[in-house]
């Protein structure tokens, strides 16, 4: 049988066709596609008011529109401000320049009206600009922490209600806004959205032919594997409290089989009804003890600090830096050839299937002094809803490698921010590390124990140690 | 005359000192109004505060290190600096230099100097075979108030050399001169001259070294913070804890006063044990 060109063309067309149609169709049902079937409930596209979220409908689970406003408006334009000056207090010196941008944008925008930064460092903010701005009615625009200093502010009446303005329902994720509401009331706009999961050198795990760490065995595997490389496997800041107490936030959110048992714990220690030694506590302990047996801490750990850590991480030293999306911007700057290499992945502590996938926090709370001038008021609000359009977000989160609550904001100009994005596709818990609010007396010791014994301190002596001082601290 | 000064001195320390006072019998958060507890926070902190009484020994060996060093080292260099030669004034400009510096830069500097892995002073040890020194010295409990304590004395020691050399070149001559016509030797002339005769500049310089150990806060917290496991913590940096972490300012208050009244009677005790009269008549 004789077979000419054409019938050889024929059947290659129909191979082909075979090959690539289930492809193209297996291809079309991954695309995320309004009302079509989906697989990773939670899963979302992005932050856009065109962006879809997989939810479950009548059982199954298929792609919707994301509602990401308190409605589903586009986001509004800035208000106008009234001619004055006002003070901006922060704690963010390295995003001076991006907020002198930004101001004087606005300053443009709105003549005769001027906005000076005031900006102290993030532990002097913390323990000092409670007492400044109460005494400060220029201060009418500042910001605050989550958990601790917000209720301070709260509580001490400098917080005004910006509940009913209509760039905080349409400009703002509304899941962001937890941190900064009290009674179905919105006191500020939490400005970033940070990721306090670990950031690896992805280069370097695609070389070493490493994969990241999805259990806790394959964790304390990788930290083998790495150490024997002569690399860090964790560069983890343990001398540097702030810092070394984002792993902990890792460690608490599959501490437990469900949210409610893990928050319960951390309330009953907070109070003082539990103690350090308690069997749920202990296994956490015994973690960061499996991790420096396990080699995934540099030697010295305990003087390991916030300067050493990035630096060995920015140098090809160190595999992972465990903080967060918030530390990228130091390593990037530390060494630019960084950029691009860098992804997140969240670090899981256990061997079951893990409750959370990552962890994310809503913070740098923008509020408008209720004790300030009326006019100053008004120029705090309009700046506030300047910082809140997607044009000036997306200057914010560029030039600063943020993350932020605004919506419509688009990533694609900084390469860091889109490595490190898919996360928030992933299921994620608000860092329940600041869920323990007695700051000077139980956390800040707590995570000193967890610390000492990441550095090699002896379990039962040291959480024996430390709850008799929590104990004292909650007895004054 | 001195009513402008009294009026200011009011102002500026008198009221504050009281409402310290006053504040110390209250439970207050900084925020809400102050609640009278009485000597409640006295007693508590007496009887009952672990990390307090834990803290306050960490004051003293700070305090009796920082004292026995500082003071010693900066009446040898004294001795050694006093003529005024230009060599001499070229050593006293150079060891009076670090205290020119802020304290947070010092503090800046010797975090780099002491890094366990990276730091001259532990690649120091290793090059000349000392291993067994080159420990972690501000990450680990054992260490880290001697590091601290390190430092303080290198910040301080040029300055209470420059008191030492004012009060060395104040002792007459000729009485060096009468102890060597007697045959004394350097040391039986320092003995018998030197170390009596400075012995007013000496209870200078341990008063001053005391109050200075007792407010190291920005050394503390730009090296240590405190850490770890509160073992560099001193009576100052638990009292800014307590009031601006804390927010338990009635404690701290209560704490304060406590500080204050261990430094005049440490300070008294000194001028006790160096039996230091200045002629002053009543």
């Amino acid at each position: 049988m004789k077979i000419n060109k054409n019938q050889i063309g024929l059947v290659a067309a129909l191979v082909t066709a075979l090959v690539i149609s289930p492809l193209t169709i297996a291809r079309a049902a991954d695309t995320p596609t309004l009302g079509r079937a989906c697989s990773a409930e939670g899963a979302n596209t992005g932050t856009s008011t065109d962006s879809l979220v997989c939810k479950s409908v009548g059982g199954k689970l298929i792609w919707q529109k994301v509602r990401l406003g308190a409605n589903y408006g586009t986001p509004v334009s800035a208000l106008r401000a009234p001619k004055g000056t006002i003070e901006f207090h922060h704690w963010r010196p390295e995003d001076k320049a991006v907020f002198q941008t930004i101001i004087d944008k606005f300053q443009d925008a709105n003549p005769g009206t001027t906005i000076n930064q005031v900006i102290m460092s993030s532990v002097d903010y913390t323990n000092l600009a409670y007492s400044k701005i109460n005494t400060n009615k220029k201060a009418a625009v500042f910001v605050t922490s989550r958990g601790g200093q917000f209720d301070q502010f709260y509580k001490g009446g400098l917080l005004k209600d910006i509940s009913d303005q209509r760039y905080m329902k349409q400009n703002v994720i509304q899941s962001a806004l937890t941190p900064a509401t009290v009674s179905g009331k919105v006191y500020g706009l939490p400005y970033q959205s940070l990721f306090n999961n670990p950031i690896y050198n992805a280069d370097m795990f695609a070389k070493n032919g490493w994969k990241v760490p999805t259990t806790w065995t394959q964790l304390l595997s990788f930290c083998k594997t790495a150490k024997s490389a002569g690399i860090i496997p964790f560069a983890w800041p343990a001398a540097t409290r702030g810092n070394a107490g984002q792993i902990l936030n890792s460690f608490l959110m599959n501490a437990d089989s469900n949210y409610a048992t893990m928050a319960a714990h951390v309330a009953a220690i907070d109070t003082g009804k539990e103690d350090l030694q308690t069997d749920w506590f202990k296994s956490i302990a015994n973690k960061y003890k499996a991790m420096n047996d396990a080699g995934c801490f540099p030697a010295n750990v305990t003087g390991y600090n916030d300067t050493a850590a990035p630096a060995d991480f920015a140098a090809g030293k160190a595999a992972i830096y465990p903080t967060g999306s918030f530390g990228i911007s130091t390593v990037t700057k530390l060494n630019p050839a960084m950029s691009g290499k860098i992804k997140m992945f969240g670090m899981i502590t256990t061997d079951s299937k893990p409750l959370y996938e990552g962890i994310t926090n809503n913070t740098f709370i923008l509020s408008v002094n209720a004790k300030a001038s009326s006019t100053d008021q008004k120029i705090a609000n309009a700046f506030i809803s300047w910082l809140a359009t997607p044009a000036m977000a997306q200057l914010y989160a560029v030039g600063t490698s943020q993350h932020v609550s605004i919506i419509n904001v688009d990533y694609s100009a900084n390469v860091d921010l889109l490595n490190v994005s898919d996360i928030m596709g992933k299921k994620l818990l608000l860092a329940p590390r600041f869920l323990f609010n007695n700051v000077n007396g139980v956390r800040n010791p707590l995570e000193d124990a967890l610390i000492a014994i990441g550095g090699g301190a002896d379990v039962n002596k040291t959480l024996a140690d430390t709850s008799k001082t929590i104990k004292s601290n909650l007895g004054a | 005359m001195s009513l402008p000064a009294l009026l200011i001195y009011s102002f500026l320390y008198l009221y504050p000192s009281i409402q310290n006072l006053l504040y110390s019998f209250t439970r207050w958060d900084g925020v809400t109004k102050p609640q009278y507890i009485g000597f409640r926070n006295f007693t508590y902190m007496l009887s009952n505060d672990v990390l307090f009484r834990k803290i306050l020994g960490n004051n003293i060996k700070f305090t009796l290190f920082v004292v026995i060093f500082q003071t010693a080292f900066s009446l040898i260099f004294a001795i050694f600096l006093a003529k005024n030669s230009k060599g001499n004034i070229f050593f006293r400009t150079l060891f009076f230099f670090p205290t020119i510096l802020s304290s947070v830069s010092v503090g800046l500097m010797w975090t780099f100097l002491y890094n366990p892995n990276y730091g001259f002073l532990n690649a120091a040890f290793k090059a000349i075979g000392l291993d067994n020194l080159a420990v972690n010295w501000l990450g680990d409990s054992r260490y880290s108030l001697l590091a601290v304590a390190i430092t303080q004395v290198w910040f301080h020691t040029g300055q209470m050399v420059v008191i030492y050399v004012a009060g060395l070149q104040q002792i007459p001559q000729e009485l060096y001169e009468a102890a060597e016509v007697d045959g004394a030797t350097r040391w039986q002339q320092f003995k018998s001259v030197t170390w009596p005769m400075a012995l007013p500049t000496t209870a200078v310089v341990v008063a001053y070294t005391t109050i200075q150990s007792f407010r190291a806060f920005d050394l503390i917290y730009s090296m240590t913070q405190g850490g770890p496991l509160n073992s560099s913590d001193l009576l100052v940096t638990n009292i800014f804890n307590l009031a601006f972490v804390g927010y338990k300012f009635g404690y701290a208050a209560a704490q304060t006063i406590f500080l204050v009244i261990m430094i005049l009677l440490i300070t008294w005790l000194q001028r006790r044990t160096l039996k230091i009269d200045y002629g002053v008549k009543s």
